[in-house]
C-alpha cells in the first residue's frame, strides 16, 4: 500500500518535442540537414510543456534522442544548474568550457556544475541514434566555480544492487545539493525496500527498461513515479531484466 | 506575498541569475532594480527565455552565509 504522497507519470503523458536542425531551431540544434532531437520531458521543461514544474530540486528530466550524424545542441551558455547526462545508447561527444572534450558511451555519465558560468555542446557524431537522460538540478549555492566530472555505471558488477551514481557516497560523483542518483539493473524476482534518507526527501523513480512494481503501482518502460512524505517504499522486480533510475532529492 | 528583501531569480532555460541587489548594469539595469519593475517583455540576456520562466530562489552564493533578508519563497 502506498504511504505518503505520490504521482505516477506514464511514458506517454510526458511532454514531447521534436526539434529539427533546420528552421527556427537551426542555430540551437546541431547537425545538418536532416538531424533532429526528440525529447520526452517529465517536468515543465522551458516553455514546452504544461506539466509538473519539477520535483524537489529537479527541474528537468529529459529522455532525449539525437538522430542523424552531428545532431545535438550547439555550444550554449549556462549558469548555476547542475546538469547530468546518463548515456543509454549510442555515443555522445560532450565539449565544455571547463576544458573537456569527452566521448561517452552506454553506462557512462557526467555531472557538470555550471556555477559562475560555462558553455557546453552535446553531439552525436555517429550514424546510430544516441539516447541519454538529461537531469537538471538547482544547486545549493549560487555561482560556484564550474566543474565537470564523468564516471561509469557497470551494470554487470552491480547487478541486482541499487548503486549510487551521484551523491555523497563512496565511488559516486559528489554534487553540491542534497540529492543522489542511483540505478538498479535487475534480473531477479525480488522485493526491495527503498529507505529515503529522511521523510523530507522525495524519490523520483524512472523505469529505463523492463517493468517493476512500486508500492503496488505497475510501471512499464519509461513510466515513472514520484514519492514523498514517505519513510519507505517497495520496489518489486521480476526475473525479466529491468533497469531503473532513482533520483532522491530534498523536497 | 512577502515583498521584503532583495530577490534572486534564476532562469529555468539556462540558470542565468538576476539578483535585485546587483541589477545588470552591463545590460542597462541599475543595482536595486526590482524584478517587478523589469518590463514584461524582458528576456534572459543569455538564452532568450521569457521573464515568466524565471524562478525565485532563496539560495546563498558560494561562500556566503544565508542572508535572512533574501525572500524565502520557492516559486513565483
Amino acid at each position: 500500500m502506498m504511504t505518503g504522497s505520490y504521482f505516477v507519470l506514464r511514458a506517454s503523458e510526458r511532454g514531447y518535442d521534436r526539434l529539427a536542425s533546420t528552421g527556427p531551431n537551426a542555430s540551437y540544434v546541431a547537425g545538418h540537414p536532416d538531424a533532429f532531437i526528440t525529447r520526452h520531458s517529465s517536468f515543465n521543461f522551458h516553455e514546452y510543456q504544461s506539466g509538473r514544474a519539477g520535483f524537489g530540486k529537479i527541474r528537468v528530466f529529459g529522455d532525449e534522442v539525437f538522430s542523424r550524424p552531428g545532431c545535438g545542441y550547439n555550444m550554449h551558455p549556462h549558469h548555476n544548474f547542475l546538469i547530468a547526462a546518463f548515456i543509454l545508447k549510442g555515443s555522445l561527444t560532450h565539449i565544455n568550457t571547463m576544458g573537456r572534450i569527452d566521448v561517452l558511451g552506454p553506462g557512462d555519465y557526467y555531472l557538470a556544475s555550471f556555477g559562475s558560468g560555462g558553455k557546453h555542446c552535446e553531439l552525436n557524431l555517429e550514424t546510430e541514434d544516441m539516447n541519454a537522460i538529461y537531469l537538471w538540478v538547482v544547486p545549493d549555492r549560487l555561482m560556484l566555480p564550474p566543474t565537470y566530472a564523468r564516471s561509469h555505471f557497470d551494470a554487470d558488477a552491480t547487478r541486482n544492487r541499487i548503486t549510487t551514481l551521484i551523491g555523497n557516497h563512496q565511488g559516486a560523483l559528489p554534487i553540491p545539493q542534497d540529492l543522489k542518483v542511483s540505478r538498479l539493473v535487475s534480473d531477479r524476482a525480488q522485493t526491495r525496500i527503498y529507505l529515503p534518507t529522511s521523510p523530507a526527501h522525495g524519490v523520483y523513480t524512472f523505469v529505463l527498461e523492463g517493468k517493476i512494481g512500486c508500492d503496488g503501482a505497475t510501471l512499464e518502460r519509461r513510466d515513472s513515479i514520484g514519492i514523498w512524505d514517505a519513510d519507505r517504499f517497495t520496489i518489486e522486480t521480476a526475473a525479466e531484466a529491468a533497469d531503473v533510475l532513482f533520483v532522491e532529492t530534498i523536497m | 506575498m512577502a515583498d521584503a528583501g532583495p530577490k534572486r531569480l534564476m532562469c529555468l532555460g539556462c540558470g542565468f541569475l538576476y539578483d535585485e541587489k546587483l541589477g545588470l548594469p552591463e545590460h542597462g539595469i541599475a543595482p536595486g532594480t526590482r524584478w517587478a519593475d523589469l518590463p514584461d517583455d524582458w528576456v534572459c540576456p543569455d538564452c532568450g527565455t521569457p521573464k515568466s520562466r524565471f524562478e525565485m530562489v532563496a539560495i546563498p552564493y558560494a561562500g556566503e552565509t544565508p542572508d535572512p533578508g533574501v525572500a524565502v519563497a520557492e516559486r513565483l
